[in-house]
């Protein structure tokens, strides 16, 4: 209320803080453990969600907050989704025409580790 | 004259109705200063997210390899290879300042002063240990991968050249982020203890929170893009 | 629990300065600010007014001796930083800066902004601003000529005028800019939204304030794209690096550029950039509401639908950006996407101007000059907005682009429009800020000008864009595509054109000449209904109010009430009681 402000219990920032290790840590494995392609992107994304989701809402008191603080500063970054899936798609465009008309052969779309394909390659899997 | 009853009952529609059609205040119970650091933060964000647009527009648009994260940013401990290494430690010290950030404003609401005191400045201790460690890391890149913020040293061509422009440039801008909330902090915290704060809830303490855990949230995106993706 | 709120303005004391530079130089008083950056804001216009009488001179007659010291460099020049003067920092510094902070805090009943300091602070970080872009003439080579969108890879490649030093500090001064405008932006919002004087709900507040505060979170949202590629592109100037810069060839050597995405810069421009003209717009449609709701004595026609209206345009604003760039070269589909959503943002404008109209129907419509410049607005506006709609057309843009039809549009709907605004709303509130009216007669002598000479301006435009006359161009000789009767068009509008830009100094002298031997103003001269008119003092003090804040019992708008004696009924005044 007006003067009391945000109060919690200590024990769920400990949580959190130890959660937050976690996950981070999870998502280091991600990368220790060479996976690959889909499964590497939606893991590393749905680690991020969660950690930002953890922070977002216990460390900086919005799932505290009343709805209408909550919605004023949630809802603006929409924009930022159209922005981000709009250039995704011209992004995806511009390399398609780089390749077709700049006349280079061009390198193969990186693929994010494609050294680990590489590597194992070499060791003779 | 608005009787403003802040009842939990209600369904989250309703309040948020009433709170957005009442008069005096929109946010109830939201001090000046938090409202003002929410906007601006949400202003921020708007400056990260284009940053990072700009970062998967470079990636899918060049033709050219893009260099290998964990390779690049691989530390060796005793002659062997650690992917990430020393970005693992600095996420460590972010998430563990971020911690005792949240410590320090529960301490702020118990109005202990010298707790808030101590755990704020332990808070930018561990920052200003983050943006070290950054230095470390950009003069590591620049020195011995030869990666410029223009592209590569000569003999050291990894593929496009937008890697290192875009690198340094996001990891500089929250760089300087984490360097003006350090000194925020030591402000903030100074201020606390000399009792200019008395006459308040301590709600600066918070204030200054969020917009520290704002620069955890931003390394947290940072973190998965530019060295897991 | 049940408390009873207590506006926190009440509860603190306001710290008044003691000394005059306190008072008036580094002052933190809302209305001093106010008109520090108004007047900030005339100076640097008046300079983009005379670079424009240049370009015009330069189109109109190529040949004179009188033009010959005046270089494709220097056109190229004049063109950019009159766009971006007009555009930044007059329109959105002075219909944010000067009338956000003039009326928001008197409309919202508080003593000042929330953070005043920091208010201060914005004002001479916006003045820093102005005076690193004034600087650009006097570095080596000049400002940038690259045009105000700033398009690379022509803006940091040689050959573009100011392409050395004046790319330079156009960009650091947007950056300062942004900075000034969010430290000024948080201030208005957070003071709309928690600082309002007791019964003023958001559903009461006054247009202009509905409309200073989309447009000031609109800015807050959109400036960050700016930001962010200013900064890429000093990055590309100065450090080479290649965020917009493909691989060139340029006079003949490669470029150490390569693999750069240009059309990324123009997308996140424009994710600012169609922001920005609501961020203008919006403001302009609050104060006309509120001029023509006060001067036609009736209150404004669908209220809440105006508000919404309002909203819509800002929420919409954001998802519109790449209309601009129909021939840019973009993904082929995003035509229909962008084209769609133009079409659809038309809408609650449109609503807008018929609720303006409907305002007008049958009313008491009293012709002072703020009323003139209100009506000459919804002209000017519906012209300018319906070209928009054939520009907002793929098909119909293509042939169009890069035309004089383009200039005539946004010169009309975000040009002339919104001067008419601040121009009705300087008439409206000046005798409120000095205590003096305006003199009457001159007013409607520089209305005129204005108002008819703006037509004969513009409007001629549209032919010239038809039979095909590009724009930017320095000068065009006599050919089957350009042909003579383009050329008289063109000495036309010049003239008209200098006859404008002259006749601005009436409205100059009227400012300073009124304010020293002006009729002293009534507290109320318009009778009007909103909170800045209630003010104990006219002009108002410092903290704008006496000890308890005023308390709102109704809308803005109860003009010609019924059954009520006076025909305008303050905020102040409390409803009766239904006997």
């Amino acid at each position: 209320m007006a003067t009391e402000g945000q109060q919690h219990p200590i024990k769920i920032y400990f949580l959190i803080w130890l959660l937050l290790f976690v996950l981070s840590f999870f998502s280091y494995l991600v990368d220790f453990y060479h996976l690959e392609g889909n499964l590497r992107w939606f893991l590393i994304v749905v680690f991020m969600l969660l950690k930002a989701g953890f922070i977002v809402a216990i460390f900086m008191h919005m799932k505290w907050e009343r709805f209408a603080l909550i919605f004023g500063i949630l809802t603006p970054p929409l924009a930022l989704v159209v922005l981000m899936f709009l250039m995704a798609i011209e992004s995806d465009y511009a390399w398609s025409t780089r390749v077709v008309y700049m006349g280079e052969d061009p390198a193969p779309k990186p693929e994010s580790p494609s050294h680990y394909k590489k590597s194992e390659e070499e060791k003779g899997h | 004259m608005t009787d403003t009853t802040l009842s939990t009952q209600e369904s989250i529609f309703t309040s948020t109705a009433r709170d957005w059609s009442s008069d005096m205040t929109t946010f109830k119970g939201v001090p000046w200063g938090k409202a003002m650091m929410w906007i601006f933060l949400l202003s921020d964000t708007f400056i990260f997210t284009c940053f990072l647009v700009g970062y998967m527009v470079m990636r899918m648009t060049v033709t050219e390899a893009w260099p290998v994260a964990s390779e690049v940013f691989a530390l060796t401990v005793w002659g062997v290879s650690v992917p990430l290494l020393l970005i693992a430690i600095m996420t460590f010290i972010l998430i563990t300042s971020s911690g005792t950030m949240a410590m320090a404003v529960n301490m702020g609401y118990q109005r202990r002063k010298w707790a808030v005191f101590w755990l704020m400045l332990a808070t930018a201790l561990l920052g200003a240990s983050f943006v070290g460690m950054q230095c470390y890391e950009w003069s590591k890149l620049i020195i011995d991968e030869g990666i410029r913020p223009w592209g590569y040293a000569p003999d050291h061509d990894l593929g496009a050249p937008q890697f290192g422009s875009i690198f340094f440039m996001v990891t500089g801008f929250h760089g300087l982020h984490v360097s003006v909330g350090v000194i925020y902090l030591i402000t903030v915290a100074i201020r606390v203890v000399r009792g200019k704060y008395d006459h308040t809830n301590f709600e600066i303490v918070e204030i200054t929170g969020l917009y520290w855990h704002f620069v955890d949230l931003v390394w947290v995106f940072i973190f998965a893009f530019f060295y897991l993706w | 629990m049940a408390t009873v709120e207590v506006p926190y303005q009440e509860t603190v004391p306001l710290h008044h300065p003691k000394t005059w530079i306190g008072k008036y130089i580094f002052s933190q008083d809302h209305k001093i600010i106010a008109v520090q950056y108004g007047i900030t804001a005339m100076a640097v216009g008046l300079v983009a007014l005379i670079l424009s009488e240049f370009m015009r001179l330069q189109i109109a007659f190529p040949e004179a001796g009188f033009m010959a010291f005046f270089t494709a460099d220097h056109y190229y020049q004049a063109i950019t930083m009159h766009g971006m003067i007009m555009v930044i920092y007059l329109l959105t510094a002075f219909l944010l800066g000067a009338f956000g902070n003039f009326c928001v805090p008197l409309m919202c009943g508080a003593r000042d902004m929330v953070f005043p300091f920091v208010n201060m602070l914005s004002y001479w970080v916006y003045l820093l601003s102005v005076i690193i872009l004034m600087i650009s003439y006097f570095v080596p080579g000049g400002p940038t000529g690259a045009g105000w969108t700033l398009y690379p890879p022509q803006t940091i490649t040689q050959g573009t005028p100011g392409v050395d030093w004046g790319i330079a500090t156009m960009l650091i001064s947007l950056a300062v800019f942004i900075v000034a405008f969010t430290m000024g932006g948080l201030n208005y919002i957070t003071t709309i939204l928690q600082a309002r004087t007791r019964g003023l709900t958001l559903m009461r507040m006054p247009l202009t304030v509905w409309g200073i505060f989309i447009a000031t979170f609109l800015g807050l949202i959109a400036f960050p794209a700016l930001f962010v590629s200013a900064v890429m592109m000093l990055l590309d100037k100065f450090l080479k690096t290649s965020f917009f810069m493909p691989a060139i060839v340029s006079l003949g050597s490669k470029l150490e550029y390569s693999g750069g995405q240009p059309l990324l810069f123009q997308h996140l421009f424009w994710f600012f950039g169609h922001p920005e003209v609501y961020i203008v717009a919006l403001p302009a449609f609050g104060v006309i509401s509120d001029l023509i709701s006060v001067h036609a004595r009736k209150n404004i026609f669908g209220y809440r639908m105006m508000v919404w209206a309002i909203v819509a345009i800002g929420a919409l604003s954001l998802i519109v950006w790449a209309h601009h760039m129909y021939v840019a070269g973009m993904h082929p589909s995003f035509g229909f996407f962008f084209a769609t959503t133009t079409l659809i943002i038309a809408v609650p404008t449109a609503l807008k101007v018929y609720n303006w109209i409907l305002t007008l129907w049958r009313a008491n419509i009293r012709i002072t000059v703020p009323m003139l410049f209100a009506l000459a607005f919804v002209l000017t506006f519906i012209v300018g907005g319906i070209t928009g709609l054939f520009l907002g057309n793929v098909i119909i843009d293509i042939p169009l682009s890069d035309t004089y039809f383009v200039v005539a549009h946004f010169h009309m709907v975000m040009g002339v429009s919104p001067i008419l605004a601040i121009f009705g709303g300087i008439y409206h509130w000046y005798p409120k800020l000095t205590g003096r009216m305006l003199n009457d007669t001159i007013g409607r002598i520089h209305f005129y000008f204005t108002f008819i000479g703006t037509y004969a301006i513009y409007f001629p435009m549209h032919y010239l864009g038809f039979i095909g006359v590009p724009r930017r161009y320095y000068e065009t000789g006599i050919s089957e595509f350009y042909p003579v009767a383009a050329h008289n068009l063109n000495k036309f509008i010049t003239i008209a054109a200098l006859i404008v830009g002259v006749s601005q100094i009436l409205f100059i002298f009227n400012l300073v000449h009124s304010y020293f031997k002006g009729k002293k103003a009534p507290a109320n001269p318009w009778g009007a209904n909103s909170l800045e008119w209630c003010t104990p003092e006219t002009p108002p003090r410092h903290g704008n109010w006496e000890d308890r804040l005023p308390t709102v019992h109704r809308w803005a708008y109860d003009f010609g009430v019924p059954g009520e004696e006076k025909d305008h009924i303050p905020q102040t005044v409390p409803r009766r009681k239904a006997s």
